[in-house]
């Protein structure tokens, strides 16, 4: 060990403090937030204004509820209500990877953007510039032959 | 009115309950990479990721974050990000890095569960970690 143990333990105290701090600011904030938005569903309304978000990435309109969903909230509600929705009315096989590409790159925004903000991450970068990537990587995918050929298949 | 309490209520109360059962994982996570940045091996662990880091235009340590991430989850990263000292820009390389590829191990299963191929899963988001961090680290480098 290059340090003293005093220096050590110290540096673990208040560091393991500043930590539970920090979480707290993240998750509290984050938990009403996404309470407000189930209890007065705001995202179904959003979702039907961004309704025509589905063309350029080659999805039907009812697969951006869910997309909206995983990608404000996190992939657990995502998920959840994809599998909810697609009982209801079936969506393509093409909607699910599609769903599955822009989401597993972008999801949970406020989530992260809280968490990496409160720790020091630019903000804008974290939010803004990963949802630019994940939807011209979602643009792009959509004009390629694997998905295409996904069109009619159910899953 | 009494919806809008409720809420607010609901809220704070569901997140000191996650809170709780983060720190479960946070904290160790953070105790131990405090004992690892001090102890012999992180001289030694720089070196070899020093090469790679630099693609992201990282230091050596960022590995620590990084490699955290990627089996456990973001908070994980966060955790070990919390034994070192970074830069604004090295954070938010190591963050962007950090969302495009965590929790592996859990999050392809769980893709599995809903009918996405685990490897291929696997493959595409790491693979986008490292293009998204050889791109963030150089708009880190001009910007930030």
């Amino acid at each position: 060990m290059s340090e003293s143990w005093n220096h050590i333990l110290n540096e673990m105290l208040t560091g393991s403090l500043s930590t539970v701090l920090n979480l707290l600011k993240v998750l509290i904030p984050l938990m009403i937030i996404i309470e407000f938005l189930v209890q007065y569903n705001i995202l179904e309304k959003i979702s039907k204004r961004l309704e025509f978000m589905g063309k350029p990435m080659g999805m039907s309109r009812d697969a951006i509820f869910p997309l909206l969903v995983g990608t404000i909230m996190g992939v657990t509600y995502g998920a959840g209500t994809l599998m909810e929705l697609n009982e209801r009315k079936p969506l393509s096989k093409k909607d699910f990877a599609l769903i599955g590409v822009f989401m597993y790159l972008c999801h949970g925004i406020i989530e992260t953007g809280f968490l990496f903000g409160i720790n020091g991450a630019n903000v804008f970068v974290v939010v803004g510039v990963r949802l630019l990537i994940a939807f011209v990587v979602t643009c792009i995918a959509a004009r390629l032959p694997y998905f295409r050929k996904m069109e009619h298949e159910k899953v | 009115m009494k919806k809008f309490f409720n809420t607010i209520k609901n809220g704070t109360f569901k997140g000191l309950k996650t809170g709780l059962m983060l720190l479960k994982i946070m904290l160790p996570i953070y105790l131990l990479v405090v004992l690892l940045k001090y102890s012999p091996i992180m001289p030694w662990l720089q070196e070899i990721c020093q090469p790679v880091m630099k693609l992201f235009n990282l230091p050596g340590d960022a590995a620590v974050p990084i490699i955290t991430g990627l089996f456990t989850d973001e908070y994980g990263c966060v955790a070990a990000m919390g034994g070192f000292e970074f830069s604004t820009a090295a954070i938010t390389t190591i963050a962007m890095v950090n969302l495009m590829a965590h929790s592996i191990p859990v999050e392809t299963a769980i893709a599995h569960k809903i009918g996405f191929s685990s490897g291929k899963l696997a493959v595409y988001r790491v693979a986008a970690a490292v293009l998204v961090g050889i791109f963030i680290g150089w708009l880190g480098g001009v910007f930030l």
